[in-house]
């Protein structure tokens, strides 16, 4: 579980972030949505400490992360698997020395079960045989499978994904969205998932956090989003004409 | 930024780069990639430099001794010095910080607009340590050798020049080479050498460290690195020359 208090964060006197309160619960997928410029992306960096909150705190398991020295984050951060946007993979490794290397740095494993947790997490998400392959040699949605595979690697407590289905088809969309869900119940992990994409939301959207201008203006389930009377949701969920139709036949 | 503020950041950065490195044993792999990388990379551009400049010095010291009073050894005597207390470390440096400090910013400043630098610091990395010792290393332990090389490349130069033109004899060049050779000249470069080597791997690290943006950023970060690795590399050069010759 990951609970935000009360976070604030400005830039060059901007406030981005406006007292953010909110609990990620353990084995849900819980999912942050908002237009572009909402700050999503600020408020998940806060949250593994890529950026500092101005004020405000963030609880791991009721440890406060913010608090920590740089040691105790570290440990915490070992904690963590993270799905970045355009994947992040490291362009000079292999698919095999990526998903190795968080093993590598924190674990004491020999170099025999290393290669098995490897081939475990890679054939966990449907990827097995592209060992030896680079990540220009892969395809974006392979990509974001290997991300997966490299943050799942020391069995993590928490999972963050950002922006998940950006730049890939439908299809493979929902395979990524059904991956991080299967995932988060298998291991009972605290998953976040920042997206934009509203059928991600409908799917796996177990705890929703909708945020405007900086500011949490609604929160609540995938079942409950389709009948919102919050004007600014209203208008980012059915923005498109399918979503439209979709709340037509509902009401 | 002012001057003062990048300053503060560099040294900031340097401290975190030498603080709790993360498995230091891992970064031996990674020194020697760098070493393919940024030194024995480098071979080819230090010989074709350090060739024509030992023969451009002896052609241009003999051109310009018309005087009968200087003896002809004074060409090979001036291509020696201008060689190994000039040219091989200080040149050779301009030419490094160049070639590999613009590769340098660009390879880090890629990996931070890709997010694989905020990757390294989720997964508990110390990513300035795990990205900058490598190279600082790497360069501190292959530059001194390549400048050596330069060297021995560099007076070869003034050789060929010699065998194959009438300007000097090659008796009186070699005389020259050995006239009055103080060995501390060849310690004077190699500890310019090793200076440089730290300004030619940090400074351009800086800059591509803390790129914001895109490719056009990752662009000007690389030349920001090489301009002012240069600018640098020139100041701690007069500087160390009045320290160490003076």
């Amino acid at each position: 579980m990951i609970q935000l208090n009360n976070i604030h964060k400005s830039f060059n006197g901007v406030k981005v972030l406006n007292d953010i309160c909110f609990t990620f619960e353990r084995g849900k997928t819980n999912v942050i949505i908002g237009a572009s410029g909402s700050g999503k992306s600020v408020l998940t960096k806060c949250s593994v400490g890529l950026l500092e909150p101005d004020q405000g705190d963030v609880l791991y398991d009721g440890k406060n992360f913010t608090k920590m020295s740089i040691d105790e984050r570290k440990e915490v951060r070992k904690e963590i698997g993270m799905l970045f946007q355009g994947s992040a993979l490291f362009d000079s490794m292999t698919v095999e020395e990526n998903v190795k290397f968080p093993l590598r740095m924190h674990s004491s494993m020999s170099a025999k079960e290393m290669k098995a947790r490897v081939d475990f997490c890679l054939d966990r998400v449907d990827l097995s045989g592209v060992n030896q392959k680079y990540p220009a040699e892969t395809s974006g949605g392979m990509q974001k499978r290997i991300g997966i595979a490299r943050a799942i690697a020391l069995n993590p407590k928490y999972l963050f994904c950002d922006e998940p289905n950006s730049g890939l088809d439908p299809q493979t969309a929902i395979l990524i969205d059904n991956l991080i869900q299967e995932i988060t119940n298998e291991f009972q992990i605290t998953t976040i998932v920042v997206t934009h994409d509203m059928n991600s939301v409908i799917e796996i959207g177990e705890r929703i956090l909708f945020i405007y201008k900086g500011q949490k203006h609604w929160e609540g389930t995938n079942a409950s989003i389709l009948s919102t009377t919050n004007k600014e949701l209203s208008e980012l969920v059915f923005a498109s004409d399918l979503m439209k139709s979709i709340r037509q036949k509902n009401s | 930024m002012g001057i003062i503020e990048q300053l503060g950041k560099y040294f900031i950065l340097m401290g975190r780069t030498f603080q709790s490195p993360s498995k230091p044993k891992l970064y031996g792999k990674q020194i020697i990639r760098e070493i393919d990388s940024l030194g024995l990379g480098s071979i080819g551009i230090v010989t074709i430099i350090s060739v024509f400049m030992g023969a451009v010095i002896t052609l241009q010291t003999a051109s310009n001794i018309a005087s009968a009073l200087i003896p002809a050894y004074t060409v090979g005597f001036a291509a020696r010095q201008s060689v190994i207390l000039e040219f091989s470390p200080t040149i050779i440096a301009l030419i490094l910080a160049g070639k590999v400090g613009s590769n340098i910013a660009s390879e880090i400043g890629t990996m931070r607009v890709s997010e694989q630098i905020d990757a390294l610091e989720i997964m508990g990395v110390n990513s300035a340590s795990y990205l900058i010792v490598p190279k600082i290393i790497a360069a501190v332990v292959i530059n001194p050798f390549l400048v050596v090389w330069s060297m021995f490349i560099g007076i070869f130069g003034g050789y060929l020049v010699a065998s194959l033109s009438s300007v000097v004899s090659v008796e009186a060049y070699i005389y020259g080479l050995q006239y009055d050779f103080k060995p501390f000249s060849i310690t004077y470069a190699l500890i310019k050498t090793v200076f440089f080597a730290y300004i030619i791997t940090s400074i351009p690290s800086f800059y591509g460290y803390f790129v914001r943006g895109g490719a056009l950023e990752v662009g000007a970060a690389s030349t920001k690195g090489v301009v002012t690795s240069s600018i640098v590399i020139l100041i701690v050069n007069y500087a160390l020359t009045q320290l160490l010759l003076i």
